[in-house]
């Protein structure tokens, strides 16, 4: 009897606690300095206040975090917070397991938030689904020092350019001038945005679930055509070509030159480059006689997940509130290379004094690039199963690169199997508007 | 019946005492198995929420993709390739080990080691074995540029994925044909070597065809287990490629299932999947395990 009493006491506590405080849970997906980096913002919340306690769980990779994400939810165990990449943004859209931060968060402004970045992540009806957290955009990264030795002077600011210069420095003896790992992300997406392509009919599906792949028949082909041939003439390499076996550790090491890598690799560059090499960044490069669009925001964004209680949707707005913060935001870019993509945050980096210092390096570079003139082309990408046609993409490439077929039917291939994906898509969410 | 009845007193003890594990295999093996049947029939969402019955849909799908042919195919040259390979090499061990050449006291302990290493280790230490640039082979890339590059090339990767394979199949099969290899009657071989048959008469005369049983049942699980257990393998050293070289039937359901959130795809490939192993064993011990004399 008394046992009893006393658990319906702890119950009651238990009960009258959670509904003032809350313990939440946030998945990340990053490792190295931006899981650093996160882990700090974590504890940085809980030291703030003490009402809510935020307990920030890495699971190793975006795509872990999404599969394990899916099987929690399906198991009524799932995290409130949760951030997932760009890729996934239609998947999460449709998937009923997320509300849009934009309903429960009413108050806050966010059209402080980039247009670009807003693009990415809002509805047709202009609410924002995520809170765009760690966002990157691509950038040129080339090894000063290195290009300097080969009497290379001015950074390349197009591609025929960037060719020229690895020409030089292959003259000059350089075993890598440039180095990419042929990412759906890097030598499509953002390919395709700044040089104003589809990758997608209906606006990269923004318009619709019927959406067809069309990157086939874009310059794009003609670029990635390139790289093959660039590839057998010495001038590019690949992840599999480096000693390193991965891109951007080959360019921290010094052993590639130049590099296409996203503005979240920047804070692991500059420390690896740290008195022994000068390190130099811009905008991705063009095509000649091509005018710039914006660049595409990557990187990741955070969802509120449904069927929590009031107590923990309160913990987890008080999270984003804080995430949001000016300063917040500023220290999370310092530590990582990560674009901060509100307008309020690029007004303190400006005020600050700091906006010259290295460490914000590419912030006022990756929103310049975001902040090109947009086409509704260069929105985002709105694509069912996107996760899976990235890796179709680069399956399908590498056969290319490979010289088992011509880059021309690697990319007719890939479409038909993407379009394959939209149409079983398309029937899985048969009947379904887009929000 | 009568022998059970004697070991047990009560006949609900030897029940009770097997149940805690046929819970395991009931809780994780035929319940997903049922599962992956049911979604098989369905079209399902990737949250829940949703799941329509479909009816034969996703096989016609599945069935009529190139991809999945070519992931079936490839699984079948690793299965053949690499589990007859894993069977023959430990043979040649077993053999040596038995006739007491020299060091064939120490092989058989160091052989057995490899036993005791995870696939994803064996992984890990193969993708180094074999990397190009630093691994054993890199002297061949100095001389000859390019010749082993399995990071581009499809044939070389998997190569690397059969050599790891094999590598961890040695010591398992290597136990068991050394076994069958000892329990054969020194007799039979001082009777065939009066006989005038020499080492290798007597290889392929007497010891082959008595340690049948032993090859059959290494055989037999070996094509059963490449098909499952490269997994662990392609995951940690080619990720499936490049260009989908390495992507056997296996990694192509993770693939499909875990990053493409195809459930009814991956469900349908699984049920597949299990439907050949079941038949190729079946046949297996139709075909092959109705000639083997278990008799001495």
């Amino acid at each position: 009897m008394k046992i009893s009493i006393l658990a319906a006491a702890a119950a009651l506590m238990a009960g009258a606690c959670s509904a003032q405080a809350a313990n939440i849970e946030f998945w990340y997906g990053n490792t190295g300095p931006v899981e650093t980096a996160i882990k700090a913002q974590c504890d940085a919340f809980n030291a703030a206040q003490t009402q809510h306690k935020v307990t920030c769980v890495g699971q190793g990779s975006y795509e872990v975090s999404m599969q394990k994400a899916i099987a929690a939810f399906r198991a009524k165990n799932h995290p409130v917070l949760i951030q997932f990449f760009d890729a996934g943004t239609l998947d999460l859209m449709l998937s009923n397991a997320v509300v849009p931060v934009q309903e429960i968060l009413p108050d806050v402004k966010w059209d402080n938030y980039i247009a670009g970045a807003r693009a990415y992540y809002e509805t047709s009806g202009g609410k924002l689904f995520a809170q765009p957290y760690n966002a990157s955009t691509l950038l040129f990264y080339t090894n000063k020092t290195e290009l300097e030795k080969a009497g290379i002077t001015q950074t390349p600011t197009t591609w025929e350019e960037v060719i020229d210069a690895a020409r030089k420095l292959k003259a000059a003896g350089h075993a890598c001038p440039f180095v990419t790992d042929g990412d759906t992300w890097r030598v499509l997406e953002q390919f395709s945005a700044r040089h104003g392509l589809p990758i997608a009919s209906r606006h990269n599906g923004y318009d619709g679930l019927d959406a067809e792949y069309v990157f086939n028949t874009t310059f794009v082909a003609k670029h990635l055509q390139n790289l093959v041939d660039w590839r057998k003439e010495g001038l590019v390499k690949l992840n599999a070509d480096t000693k390193a076996g991965n891109y951007t550790a080959a360019f921290n090491a010094g052993e590639c030159a130049m590099m296409e890598g996203s503005s979240g690799s920047y804070a692991a560059s500059t420390k690896a480059f740290d008195g022994k090499y000068q390190l130099t960044v811009n905008m991705a490069p063009m095509y000649k006689g091509y005018e710039r669009h914006n660049t595409l925001v990557g990187g990741a964004s955070i969802y509120v997940m449904k069927g929590h209680d009031q107590a923990q949707v309160d913990g987890a707005k008080a999270f984003l509130d804080f995430l949001r913060k000016p300063e917040q935001q500023m220290a999370f870019t310092a530590a990582t290379g990560y674009v901060p993509v509100t307008n309020d945050v690029l007004e303190a980096i400006n005020k600050s004094g700091d906006a010259k210092a290295a460490k914000y390096a590419t912030a006022a570079l990756g929103i310049e690039s975001m902040n090109q003139p947009p086409t509704a082309d260069s929105r985002g990408i709105r694509l069912g199963f996107y996760v899976q046609f990235r890796e179709i993409f680069v399956e399908e490439t590498q056969k290319a690169y490979g010289g088992q077929q011509t880059m021309q039917v690697s990319l007719d291939n890939a479409k038909k199997r993407g379009d394959e994906l939209l149409r079983r898509f398309e029937q899985t969410y048969k009947g379904v508007k887009l929000p | 019946m009568t022998s059970e009845s004697t070991l047990f007193s009560n006949r609900w003890l030897p029940v009770l005492l097997v149940s805690p594990f046929m819970l395991l295999i009931v809780l994780f093996f035929y319940v997903p198995i049922f599962q992956a049947f049911y979604w098989s029939f369905f079209l399902e969402q990737p949250f829940g929420g949703g799941s329509m019955f479909v009816g034969f849909d996703n096989f016609a799908r599945v069935l009529s993709d190139r991809e999945f042919w070519q992931a079936g195919w490839r699984t079948i040259i690793f299965m053949v390739t690499a589990s007859s390979l894993a069977v023959l090499i430990p043979l040649i061990l077993a053999v040596a080990a038995d006739r007491k050449i020299r060091l064939s006291l120490p092989a058989r302990n160091v052989l057995v080691w490899p036993k005791g290493v995870a696939g994803a280790s064996i992984g890990v230490v193969f993708a180094f074995v074999f990397n190009p640039f630093v691994g054993l082979l890199a002297p061949l890339n100095k001389a000859f540029p390019g010749i082993w590059a399995p990071g581009i090339d499809g044939t070389d990767a998997f190569i690397t994925l059969i050599a790891a394979h094999v590598w961890s199949g040695i010591p398992f099969n290597f136990v068991i044909l050394l076994a069958g290899l000892q329990s054969i009657p020194r007799t039979m071989h001082q009777a065939a070597a009066m006989d005038g048959a020499g080492p290798w008469r007597r290889i392929f005369d007497v010891q082959l065809p008595l340690i049948m049983p032993q090859l059959f049942l290494t055989l037999v699980l070996e094509f059963t287990e490449s098909i499952t257990s490269a997994f662990a393998l392609i995951d940690t050293i080619t990720h499936g490629g490049p260009g989908g070289a390495t992507t056997l039937l296996v990694y192509k359901i993770y693939k499909d299932g875990f990053s493409g959130y195809d459930l009814s795809g991956a469900s349908t490939q699984t049920a597949i999947l299990m439907v050949f192993v079941i038949l190729l064993t079946a046949a297996q011990f139709v075909f092959l395990g109705r000639r083997i004399n278990y008799e001495r």
